[in-house]
């Protein structure tokens, strides 16, 4: 199994490794890892709908890139928490973590509330409180309604 | 710092207690003395929704505490008829009064407005989300009524969907110990799930209804609601509902003695006017506590109590 992955998708001396994306969520983060100056023109390799013990079927992403910057990895936990990021360096994972829901969310997803002031008047940026420590549940500053942290709009830079 | 009072979210248990404590306490003083405290202020309501009880219980409480009130009550003549923004508005407002009451059909504008002045900021109603000085007179009624608001038990009835005064009071009663709640509505104007959470955002369970008869015989505080055409995208939906609810004195036969029947009005069909008489009726008590409580919040927002 493990030998087959290699073939499709293969390994990298060094960059970044994100992990058990879950299956159809692989093109929305290249597109996001592309919008991003720095991100635009990097070596980015995509895999789609591999075998996973853990999701049944999980796309992947390799970047040639040393890190990824704080606020590539603040927009990444509002479109893919759970994901695995891995730092390989001489074609060894040097370090890897589970990257964690954000306990605040600002200018980075717009509120999916029409009839929010967020998304009629500029100086009113949408905004985002996480509901307790375990809860994928984000309150809106200025509507106060409670949305699923997958139900929000993302904004791409 | 400025105080503001934009939602009932913001405010934990004793910061309520103090806003009807400081109702109580002004109710206690004498009219030739309140008609000082606030001489030589002005208060700015800027309503860009119809109001009745609102905006004049702001006036009234502002000029029985001996301040001065400018404002608008539509936009027609105003600014922003040309197209000025919400932001630029209150920035031009705030260089004319000391503290601004603001009421909008956009959810957060209350917000908006706190973030962008100086001044104390008062959320007259903000769409469908908060209405927070309607939800401390109808706490201080309560009180008045019941002598605690610990244990009530509650009916909120009508259109739960969308009523801010609903959702306003609903997440303040749920601060406080032991309160019983009954939801009755239409299947259509159900409280949104998004409420009926805990802080942490685990999911509540309520009692939801569609039968009023049933839930007047249960309960001390039944909270009527008129059903809100201007809420409704498609005018069918509110016609299926509109008329919903009508509750008659003769129903109130089996109810129990302390219930009192609440209401934010204005009423359409939802209380028969054969209520009013009834020792039930509470709803004009309600208005002549919202100038009480304004009042104190108006003199505490100011710094003055």
């Amino acid at each position: 199994m493990n030998s087959e992955r290699h073939l499709l998708i293969p390994k990298i001396e060094s960059g970044i490794v994100i992990d058990h994306v879950p299956a159809g969520l692989g093109a929305g983060i290249l597109e996001l890892l592309r919008s991003y100056a720095g991100l635009d023109d990097a070596q980015i390799t995509l895999g789609l709908n591999y075998d996973s013990n853990k999701l049944g079927r999980k796309d992947m992403l390799k970047i040639i890139a040393p890190e990824l910057p704080k606020k590539v990895l603040a927009h990444l936990s509002i479109l893919a928490s759970g994901v695995t990021i891995k730092r390989v360096d001489n074609y060894r994972v040097q370090g890897k973590y589970s990257l964690q829901p954000p306990d605040h969310i600002e200018g980075l997803a717009r509120c999916i509330n029409p009839n929010c002031i967020s998304n009629h008047e500029r100086q009113a940026s949408a905004r985002f409180t996480r509901l307790g420590e375990t809860s994928h549940k984000f309150r809106c500053a200025y509507c106060e309604r409670v949305f699923e942290l997958d139900e929000l709009d993302i904004v791409l830079p | 710092m400025k105080s503001d009072l934009i939602s009932m979210n913001d405010l934990d248990l004793a910061d309520i207690e103090h806003y009807l404590d400081l109702a109580h306490q002004v109710e206690g003083l004498p009219a030739q003395e309140r008609v000082r405290l606030l001489a030589g202020r002005v208060l700015m309501v800027m309503f860009y929704e119809p109001s009745t009880r609102t905006r004049l219980s702001f006036e009234s409480a502002m000029q029985k505490l001996g301040g001065g009130v400018i404002g608008f009550s539509e936009t027609a003549s105003t600014s922003i008829a040309k197209g000025e923004s919400f932001s630029d508005t209150v920035l031009t407002c705030e260089r004319y009064a000391d503290a601004i009451v603001v009421r909008h059909p956009k959810e957060g504008t209350a917000r908006l407005a706190a973030e962008t002045a100086s001044i104390p900021i008062i959320n007259a109603g903000d769409g469908t989300n908060q209405h927070p000085t309607q939800t401390l007179l109808d706490l201080y009624t309560i009180k008045k009524c019941h002598g605690q608001v610990d244990n009530v038990r509650i009916a909120f009835v009508g259109d739960l969907k969308y009523s801010r005064t609903v959702h306003s009071l609903f997440q303040a009663l749920l601060k406080y110990q032991g309160v019983k709640f009954t939801l009755v509505s239409p299947e259509s104007l159900r409280l949104p799930g998004y409420l009926k959470l805990s802080a942490e955002g685990r999911q509540l369970d309520f009692d939801e209804t569609d039968d009023l008869q049933a839930a007047l015989a249960q309960n001390d505080i039944v909270y009527m609601t008129r059903i809100q055409a201007e809420r409704f995208a498609d005018i069918m939906d509110y016609e299926k509902v509109k008329n919903a609810y009508c509750l008659e004195a003769r129903m109130l036969a089996g109810a129990p003695a302390n219930l009192k029947v609440l209401h934010p009005l204005p009423r359409v069909n939802e209380i028969s006017p054969d209520v009013d008489k009834s020792r039930f009726a509470g709803y004009f008590d309600q208005v002549e506590s919202g100038v009480i409580v304004r009042q104190g919040i108006l003199l505490s927002l100011l710094g003055v109590l």
